[in-house]
């Protein structure tokens, strides 16, 4: 039965829209149902058994983290209807990976995979991708260009039609060639950053995790990287296909970033989970800072690299960056 | 040299048929694919083609220094970037592995042609000879009207390369018989460490090497450079801080150093300013660059006014007008500059070099092609005056910088 909506619901719903999120306006209704939608909710889920041993160990913990993350974010009553709302079997679902210096996990890309798949995914509709299949391969990705199974290369991986557009695409400042997984073979983007610092654009995370879009981000790294990013994620390519963000912060990295860095490894043993991609970079950006201070380092702004794409992603009206606006949920 | 009309030659059918073929030529090899490119237009019989690089090479970049946590400054250009371990700097072709840094095209040949010297353009460095002409990919400034952009802007691991040792180069410079080698196309300045390499070598084998440049390079590894080169090409972009930051994502004021660099260090040196309308084609503006030049580098640069066609991210813009790039080269004579020429306008009077004293014509050119050259040891063969250039390899050779 369709839902009855008051005027005001209806501008509360376009306003919600409008602010940032990648949902179309109908599915944000049904996934975040009415409590939520004016405020951007993003979930921290985390695990204290997850900061100790090998994540690999714990696949089954990091699956049912993400799933509790799922249901907290869209009010479903069960992981299978969390996954639902956002996912459709019908969806070819890119998820992007991070995968130079400190990478992505493995293990939560599985619990994502998963999760697709209880929404009726196919898993062949599934392509885990990022620049090359050698960092892929690095961070312990098994690469697969067959056409069965969840798939998984690089946009360098030619022989099975990636690589990049020939024409260059402008957005704002930028003028790139994007990857031909983002621009023709899926119709959905996850972004599955790592939580970690980023010596200049501040720190490294959704949104920035789409440098790994284009064929030429290292242009883009002057002024802490602003508003390069935010033009790079403003693109159709990934603004409409964008719709969900699990920043992997299983092991997070507070400062020396991107590449690994031991003396500033931190086992947070979580997950940042949420739909407004600006929201959830904030959220995790406060993280960081937060970390930061408790280590004794100066705040990212403090120490010459704010994190300016944030704001200006808000200023966009991209999403909310507003810490004290975004419904910050603990799992 | 008033009325340009005047100079005009018709060619002859003759000439007009060597010319389309040398036109045509040029372009086709303006940039083309390495795969065919080195077996076939540059290695001819030479067993040149080998495997494609899979990834990158890695090599110890030079004109870097340490920083914290893993960090390194790269003091080769002016951009002076700082890299994090596992980045880049902006050109995309240099990279901090666990605190060192690397250059990731030393002898990754994306582009191999043998050109006429005068597609470089160096008009006054042996004119109607070849110039075995290479690039890699990368360029540490991007100019959105780049001509290369397909491999300037790309990244190593995203173009076609081929693994050329400086040796292997060199054997196959001389089995063409090219006395010169450019270094071209994209930038060299980002591959500097095989250019510097490859020149010192070519040296030693009777083999001069010209840099085809932005000038956006630091003065040391410039002074370095040249001890072994043999002429250097500068594109001169244009004479305002607001172009280079909008339009090529760079400064002027560290190219006007590079100029001044080179000419104290006294090597040959031409200026090319490609004329983008009305984004640096002001008469105000093309006085001032031309009043510069004669007051830091001299009346005996020569400047060449080349005409844009749209291309990259400036599609929006018509091809520069003949009559803009008449007005430059009016203008730059004006200033005082002995030798102006216009580019990319086949068959143009003013690809031919007049002497600045008598105005004799001494160099006609068709296109790339030179049909033919008075100048006799390096003097005007009707009024004697000395006419600045190279004019011979032993000359080239014989260069040592000044300072």
């Amino acid at each position: 039965m369709p839902r009855q909506n008051s005027r005001r619901q209806f501008l509360a719903q376009v306003g919600a829209a409008g602010a940032g999120t990648m949902l179309p306006t109908s599915r944000l209704v049904a996934a975040f149902g009415e409590a939520t939608k004016s405020k951007s909710r993003v979930v921290v889920a985390r695990d204290e058994a997850l900061t100790k041993g090998r994540l690999s160990e714990h696949r089954d913990l990091i699956t049912k983290l993400l799933d509790a993350a799922m249901q907290r974010l869209t009010n479903a009553p069960d992981a299978v209807g969390a996954w639902r709302q956002l996912f459709d079997p019908g969806d070819r679902v890119g998820i992007k990976v991070n995968t130079l210096g400190l990478y992505t996990q493995p293990a939560v890309v599985d619990a994502i995979v998963n999760g697709l798949k209880q929404a009726g995914v196919p898993a062949e509709k599934i392509i885990i991708w990022d620049r090359f299949d050698v960092e892929l391969a690095r961070a312990g990705f098994k690469l697969n260009k067959s056409s069965q199974g969840v798939q998984c290369r690089g946009t360098d991986a030619e022989q099975v039609g990636s690589g990049y557009e020939r024409q260059i695409e402008s957005s704002g400042r930028i003028g790139s060639c994007f990857s031909r997984i983002a621009t023709r073979q899926i119709d959905v983007l996850i972004s599955v950053p790592v939580l970690k610092d980023h010596n200049l654009a501040g720190a490294s995370l959704g949104m920035k995790n789409f440098y790994g879009a284009i064929h030429n981000p290292n242009k883009y790294h002057d002024h802490n990287c602003d508003p390069y990013i935010v033009d790079v994620v403003s693109h159709r390519y990934i603004r409409d296909k964008w719709r969900l963000t699990v920043c992997d912060a299983t092991r997070a990295q507070y400062n020396a970033g991107p590449g690994r860095h031991p003396g500033f490894a931190w086992s947070f043993g979580g997950l940042i989970v949420g739909t407004d991609y600006v929201a959830a970079d904030a959220v995790a950006a406060d993280l960081l800072d937060t970390q930061r201070k408790v280590k004794g380092l100066k705040a990212l702004a403090d120490d010459g690299r704010p994190a300016k794409h944030i704001s200006t992603a808000a200023a966009r009206g991209l999403g909310e960056a507003d810490l004290g606006k975004i419904d910050r949920i603990e799992v | 040299m008033d009325d340009l009309s005047n100079l005009f030659c018709q060619p002859t059918r003759r000439d007009l048929m060597r010319w389309g073929v040398a036109c045509g030529a040029a372009g086709a090899l303006c940039h083309i694919d390495i795969q065919h490119a080195f077996p076939q237009d540059v290695a001819g019989g030479l067993d040149l083609a080998g495997p494609r690089l899979k990834g990158v090479v890695r090599h110890p970049a030079m004109f870097w220094e340490k920083l914290d946590e893993n960090r390194v400054k790269c003091v080769l250009c002016p951009r002076e970037c700082q890299v994090a371990d596992v980045e880049r700097g902006y050109c995309g072709v240099r990279e901090n592995q666990v605190g060192e840094y690397q250059t990731l095209v030393y002898g990754a040949l994306c582009s191999a042609n043998v050109d006429p010297i005068e597609k470089k353009p160096l008009f006054h460095y042996q004119p109607g000879t070849t110039a075995f002409s290479i690039a890699t990919a990368g360029c540490n400034i991007e100019c959105k009207f780049c001509q290369n952009w397909q491999i300037s802007q790309f990244r190593p691991e995203q173009v076609e390369s081929i693994p050329v040792d400086p040796e292997r180069l060199i054997a196959a410079c001389k089995a063409r018989q090219s006395p010169t080698i450019a270094y071209t196309y994209s930038e060299p300045v980002i591959f500097y460490e095989y250019m510097h390499d490859t020149a010192a070598l070519a040296r030693e084998h009777g083999i001069g090497s010209v840099m085809i440049s932005n000038g956006y390079i630091q003065e040391e590894p410039l002074r370095r450079l040249c001890r072994h080169l043999t002429g250097v090409k500068i594109d001169f972009k244009a004479f305002t801080e607001r172009f280079y930051a909008e339009s090529c994502a760079g400064e002027l004021k560290p190219v006007l150093k590079t100029l001044e660099v080179l000419k104290d260090i006294g090597i040959w040196l031409e200026l090319v300013v490609l004329i983008v309308p009305t984004l640096n084609d002001s008469p105000d503006e093309i006085r001032r660059m031309g009043e510069w030049v004669i007051e830091h580098l001299g009346p005996d640069v020569p400047m060449h006014f080349t005409r844009f066609h749209p291309t990259y991210r400036v599609t929006n813009l018509p091809r520069t007008p003949v009559s803009t790039l008449e007005r430059c080269r009016q203008i730059a004579l004006d200033a005082g500059v002995h030798y102006v020429y216009a580019g990319n306008v086949a068959m143009h009077p003013s690809e031919n070099t007049y002497c600045h004293n008598c105005q004799h014509e001494l160099i006609r050119r068709l296109g790339f092609r030179v049909r033919f050259n008075r100048i006799t040891d390096g003097k005007c063969p009707n009024c004697g005056t000395n006419i600045p250039g190279v004019w011979s390899q032993e000359q080239a050779l014989a260069f040592k910088p000044r300072t």
